[in-house]
Formats: C-alpha cells, structure tokens, sequence
C-alpha cells in the first residue's frame, strides 16, 4: 500500500520534473526542425563531399554511398566532387562504376544537358585522360547499344 | 461449423507462423546473411543499393545497385586483375566486359521507351468499349423507353412554355428573345 504510494509519486515528480528540464512545451517559440535552419554553405557542402571522396580510407561500398547520397541532393555536383570520386574509383579498381557516375551525371543534368554536360566533360577531361576513363560516349553507351530494332520502323 | 472453421483456421496459421520463419532461418544461416544472399549465387555484393537487400535494378534515382549484374567467371575475374593496372592499358572491349559485368543496362537502354503505352492505352479501350456494350445492352433490353417529354415535339414546346414565361429575363434564356418581333435576338 505504501510502496505502492511511493511509487506512484515518484513517477509523478519525474514526469514533473522531466517537463521542466528536458522536454520543450509545443508552445510558439519553441525550436522548429526545418530545413531552413541547415546552415551549411555551398562551399562547405563541396568540400564536404570532396573531403569524403578524398578520404584514402573509403572503399567501393563508400564510394557508392556517397555518389547515391551525392546524386539524391537538387543539383548537379561540382566537377572537383567527381573528380575525387573518380579518384576514389581509381584506388578502389572500379572502372565500371566510374563509368556508371558519368552517365549518372549525364542523367542528372535533366533537359539542360546539352548545355551542361558537356562542360562538365571538359571540366574533368584532364583526370579522365590521366586515369583511362572512357566517356559513356567513347563506349558507345550515349545510345541503347542492346536495343531490339523498333517494331515500328522494320 | 462456424467455431471447428475458426478453430482450424487459427490452428494453420499458428503452425505456419511457427515453421516458416524456421525453413527461411536454416537456409540462410547456411549462407550467413538474409535469404535473398542465398539467390544471388557468387555474386559480388558492393554496396546499399536502393534499400539495402542484395539485389539488382537498374533506377534512374539509384543508379548503383547493391551486386554485381554478372557472377565472376573466370574471364572477368582476369580482367578485374588487369583492371588493377593501368586504364589506360585496357581497350575498350575490355572496359565495355568490365560495365557489363557490374552493370546490365547503360542508362541510355533503360531509358529508352519500350512502347508499354500502346499496349496499355489498347487494354484501357477494351475494357471502355466494354463498359459502352454493358451501356447499350441495358439501353436496349432492361430500360423502359424515355419518357415523352424527350421527343423534339415536346422539348419545343416547353422551350415555348419557358419563353411565354419570361424565365430567366436579365441573363437567361429570356433575355435573347425578342418579344416584339417573337424571335431570337439577333
């Protein structure tokens, strides 16, 4: 019966005092997770991913991680972050997923990619020779190269 | 009847619950990891994927899946020792081998429109041109025939009866008749 008391007041100051310390009232002026409170600069949005591709440490299973995680953003990434991608692809011995990244940047330039992706090949031309990456276009890859013939067109 | 149905019922699903979660457990302790690892054979697991399951598909927004497309055979894995060297070494046979081994289709095949919508606006017709057989079949054999005031007489009537009435004067349908000259406004 005692204990019973004992306990049910305990959980009562608790709960009390975990309201006062810890938890915030919803009340207005409270803090409010938006994305506008993200504070992170371009600038340091690019060196951080350049920083992560940079990193000697990363393997294959990173490399991707950070391209998809790099990819998922609303932009089209810097040339240096492909660049230490690249890089990272080379330590890692994975022609195929450097490749992939290019065609997935080509992908990402949307409908200005005539504009863009072209600029973005020049950018990265220096490392894409030093390394024997081919573009998706030296591969043939620009067009369906598997592709069945139309049914329309025969 | 109803209980012994409720009965069994309950029975079946307690005994599946038990067992099957047993059958997934033995064969992929056998392999160490999740069931789906024991139906990707050799393949080369490299990465998250789309959801984390060892598994591949080609996706615009995931474009690295989680395994390699080919299990290494012994051609590919002679390459993958000359991919160590230099790039520059490899010709583009080889580079195109390498894709293809880690990759099944370039970005440019499995965007490429594969004409599913011909067939599907097809099938959406047909089952449409079913519905209008349903329509005139009950048009014809269920429904009475439309009531009198839908023949042209009886519509032109009314018109007149509405006009006579002067419904609708200031924007309506009386408004654009001319009642001195019993006619339309011109």
């Amino acid at each position: 019966m005692l204990r019973g008391s004992v306990v049910r007041v305990h959980t009562l100051l608790k709960s009390a005092t975990g309201l006062q310390n810890g938890l915030q009232p919803l009340a207005a002026g409270s803090t409010r997770f938006m994305s506008k409170e993200n504070t992170e600069t371009d600038a340091q949005f690019d060196q951080r991913y350049e920083n992560f591709f940079n990193n000697p440490q990363i393997d294959g299973w990173d490399v991707r991680r950070g391209v998809t995680d790099l990819l998922g953003h609303d932009l089209v990434p810097e040339p240096k972050i492909l660049i230490a991608a690249l890089n990272a692809c080379r330590r890692n011995n994975d022609l195929a997923l450097a490749v992939r990244i290019l065609e997935a940047l080509k992908n990402k330039c949307g409908s200005k990619v005539n504009e863009i992706y072209p600029w973005y090949i020049q950018e990265m031309r220096p490392t894409l020779t030093e390394l024997g990456i081919p573009t998706p276009e030296e591969l043939g890859y620009d067009k369906p190269e598997l592709a069945l013939e139309n049914v329309d067109d025969m | 009847m109803a209980n012994s149905l409720l009965a069994r019922t309950t029975s079946r699903l307690i005994k599946n619950a038990i067992t099957k979660p047993m059958i997934v457990q033995t064969a992929a302790s056998s392999d160490g990891g999740s069931y789906v690892r024991t139906l990707i054979g050799k393949r080369e697991v490299v990465g998250f994927g789309y959801n984390g399951e060892p598994t591949y598909v080609d996706r615009v927004d995931f474009p690295l899946p989680a395994i390699r497309w080919k299990e290494p055979t012994t051609d590919i894995l002679a390459l993958r020792e000359k991919e160590k060297g230099d790039w520059k070494q490899l010709s583009i046979e080889e580079k195109k081998a390498l894709y293809r081994a880690s990759f099944r289709q370039t970005f440019a095949e499995f965007k490429a429109p594969n004409g599913e919508w011909k067939g599907t606006i097809g099938i959406t017709l047909l089952f449409v041109s079913f519905a209008f057989w349903i329509f005139f079949g009950l048009k014809t054999f269920v429904y009475p025939p439309l009531p009198q005031s839908f023949t042209p007489e009886n519509r032109a009537a009314q018109l007149r009866r509405i006009i006579d009435l002067q419904i609708n004067p200031i924007e309506g349908i009386s408004s654009k008749w001319d009642y001195e000259k019993d006619d339309w406004k011109k």
